[in-house]
């Protein structure tokens, strides 16, 4: 039979709980949340560690902030197995402190390298190409899809850039919205909202008719380069991006 | 004339310039709308794969001026507009919540003396400011032989301040911008260089330059870049391969833009910023362009092969960074690394270099990767030469970078 252990969807359950194996010198077939369906020759092991935020501060200590949000990073992932990979990874921070970024021919610091810069990308790519509109209430609403679940690190940006508007972020993959009241954002799962505002503001056709206009005048027929295009915004984003919807 | 008509004739003309950049600079939102990331977001793509961050319009295309290759010169025959503060303010803030946009990039057509058309601009980026609190990014090109007093306001309101040289010899513009003297460009690089700081242009100062209007060889363009990197602490040259627009005796025919061309010389503006590369290293009076089929730093190695094959667990970074295949972050890795573990072969993949190009110049503990008989120039040109043609023939000649 193999072992898989059992966490809390969230970081620091997960931390403590590779740390609590670690601690114990016990090696994991493998480490899944709750939702995870197990097969005929798996075990789930639940070992119900309380949740214990100090675990941060003393990754943060013993190996630096940079490698704590690397982390971090890859738990937000959609990796199969990102829980495995943070568990030999922490194994390794556990060894080589401050210094084990430097070992990229581990394949565990390679892969939290890999996987960090791809969450990171994706989070970029959202903050540039997240589409609100401005329902009649004067909420700003946006709807989004990405592979990795970057819902907070998206939320971060926008509550510091319109830190002074209502907005509303969703993400369709996950069924989470993020909700931002001028001071903070929550999340609240799809399920638990009642009813959803989605009526347009009276100006919020001129403002899409506008911005399509300037999107369709500002390429260079010259240069057309459609190839070039979808390097740089890749089709899965276009459903939701207001000036690509039609082209799809 | 509607907002409508208004938008799309001032972005068209505003079109032809190439930076979009809006990365280099922060401002928190402090009460206001919006602040601007240091890195710099894209936040569309149009249709020419080139980005769009930032919403990139005239205040007016009217212009007294009359220089050979543009849209807006005064002898052409085209709708003319002209934007009111307001009508920009009230664009600019619904595109930037709605998240189209990063900030604005005003530019702007000469209407009756440079004073005025900057007066012009200064009071709508007032007004974004002040009025409107308005904290996202503005790019504001500088109108040559405005007085500096204007020079000196602009550039407290703006992130970046440019003023484009257009072409890279006095004669070319001497040539097709006989109302433009490249004094005045000079001018305002030198004060923008001279007063730059946190709160005066923080993201620093670009120019452009058109490529294939006049008969400058990449050599002339480059020497330029350079000069002017070093004398005026740009943050960006921008190239931008010339397109006919107008029809004219002193203009070359081109079917094509030289796109190709154009690429070349963003790969070599590349090398002298990041790369530790001298213009004489790259082109010489016996060789004044870069070779079309092969980017500039292959170029380079391959004329200089006694300098291959480099050892990668010891050469210095920047032996590193000469090695094609090799870039800035992959350089960077590999001597980070090299302090804690003796790099083999199989790494370097991880490490993001480009091991087809990068396995004929490298050693790897001593050992030669490829058979020794590939080491001469003839193969590993026919090789890389092969490669590049395939990509150029892949984008149908049709390549960028920015």
């Amino acid at each position: 039979m193999q072992n898989v252990y059992i966490y809390d969807d969230n970081f620091i359950s997960l931390l403590n709980l590779i740390y609590y194996l670690l601690k114990h010198h016990i090696r994991p077939d493998n480490i899944k949340d709750e939702s995870y369906q197990a097969n005929l020759f798996e075990n789930k092991i639940y070992l119900f560690i309380p949740k214990d935020e100090k675990i941060l501060d003393y990754l943060r200590q013993y190996a630096g902030g940079s490698v704590v949000r690397r982390m971090f990073y890859v738990f937000l992932s959609n990796e199969n197995n990102k829980e495995l990979i943070l568990y030999y990874f922490f194994l390794n921070a556990m060894k080589y402190r401050y210094k084990v970024m430097g070992y990229r021919n581990l394949k565990c610091v390679s892969e939290v390298f890999r996987i960090s810069e791809y969450v990171s990308h994706e989070s970029h790519k959202m903050k540039g190409f997240l589409r609100f509109k401005e329902l009649h209430n004067h909420v700003l609403y946006a709807e989004m899809e990405p592979t990795n679940d970057v819902l907070f690190l998206v939320s971060c940006h926008f509550a510091k850039r319109l830190g002074n508007e209502l907005w509303i972020i969703k993400d369709n993959k996950r069924k989470i919205l993020s909700i931002y009241d001028k001071k903070q954002f929550i999340f609240v799962s799809e399920s638990e909202v009642k009813f959803l505002e989605k009526e347009e503001s009276n100006e919020e056709k001129r403002f899409v008719s506008l911005w399509k206009t300037f999107y369709n005048t500002i390429g260079i027929t010259q240069r057309k380069n459609e190839r070039c295009r979808m390097n740089f915004m890749p089709k899965k984003y276009w459903k939701y991006i207001t000036e690509m919807k039609e082209e799809l | 004339m509607g907002l409508q008509e208004k938008l799309m004739i001032l972005a068209d003309s505003a079109k032809y310039d190439a930076s979009c950049s809006s990365s280099g600079s922060t401002r928190k939102s402090v009460g206001g709308i919006g602040n601007v990331a240091t890195y710099g977001i894209c936040h569309s793509f149009a249709a020419d794969g080139r980005c769009i961050s930032l919403l990139k319009i005239l205040l007016t295309n009217c212009c007294i001026f009359d220089c050979k290759y543009c849209l807006n010169r005064r002898s052409n025959n085209i709708k003319r507009a002209v934007f009111t503060p307001e009508e920009i303010c009230s664009i600019t803030l619904n595109f930037y919540r709605r998240n189209y946009i990063e900030g604005l990039f005003l530019s702007s057509g000469i209407i009756k003396s440079p004073d005025y058309t900057m007066e012009l601009m200064i009071e709508t980026i007032f007004l974004l400011r002040h009025k409107y609190h308005f904290n996202g990014y503005i790019h504001a090109k500088a109108i040559p032989g405005a007085s500096e007093s204007l020079l000196k306001k602009l550039g407290s309101l703006t992130d970046r301040l440019s003023a484009n040289v257009e072409l890279p010899t006095e004669n070319g513009l001497k040539l097709l911008a006989p109302n433009k003297n490249s004094k005045n460009v000079t001018q305002i690089m030198q004060y923008v260089k001279n007063n730059q700081s946190k709160k005066y242009v923080p993201a620093g100062q670009s120019t452009q330059m058109i490529i294939g209007a006049t008969k400058e060889t990449d050599l002339d363009i480059m020497q330029k870049s350079s000069n002017m990197y070093d004398a005026f602490q740009l943050k960006r040259v921008f190239y931008s391969a010339y397109i006919p627009i107008n029809k004219d005796n002193l203009l070359p025919s081109l079917k094509q833009p030289p796109l190709v061309r154009e690429n070349r010389l963003y790969q070599a503006d590349w090398l002298l910023r990041y790369y530790n590369f001298k213009v004489a290293d790259l082109l010489s009076p016996d060789q004044p362009n870069f070779n079309i089929l092969i980017d500039p730093k292959a170029d380079y190695a391959l004329r200089h092969l006694d300098e291959f094959p480099k050892e990668i667990n010891k050469c210095s970074y920047y032996d590193l960074l000469k090695i094609p295949g090799v870039g800035v972050k992959s350089a960077e890795r590999i001597v980070k690394s090299r302090k804690h573990f003796t790099i083999h072969y199989e790494d370097l993949k991880r490490m993001g270099v480009v091991l087809k190009r990068a396995k004929y110049f490298i050693l790897c503990n001593g050992k030669y990767v490829v058979p020794m008989e590939f080491f001469n120039k003839n193969f590993i040109e026919s090789n890389v030469v092969l490669e590049e043609k395939n990509i150029i023939a892949m984008k149908s000649e049709q390549l960028r970078l920015f």
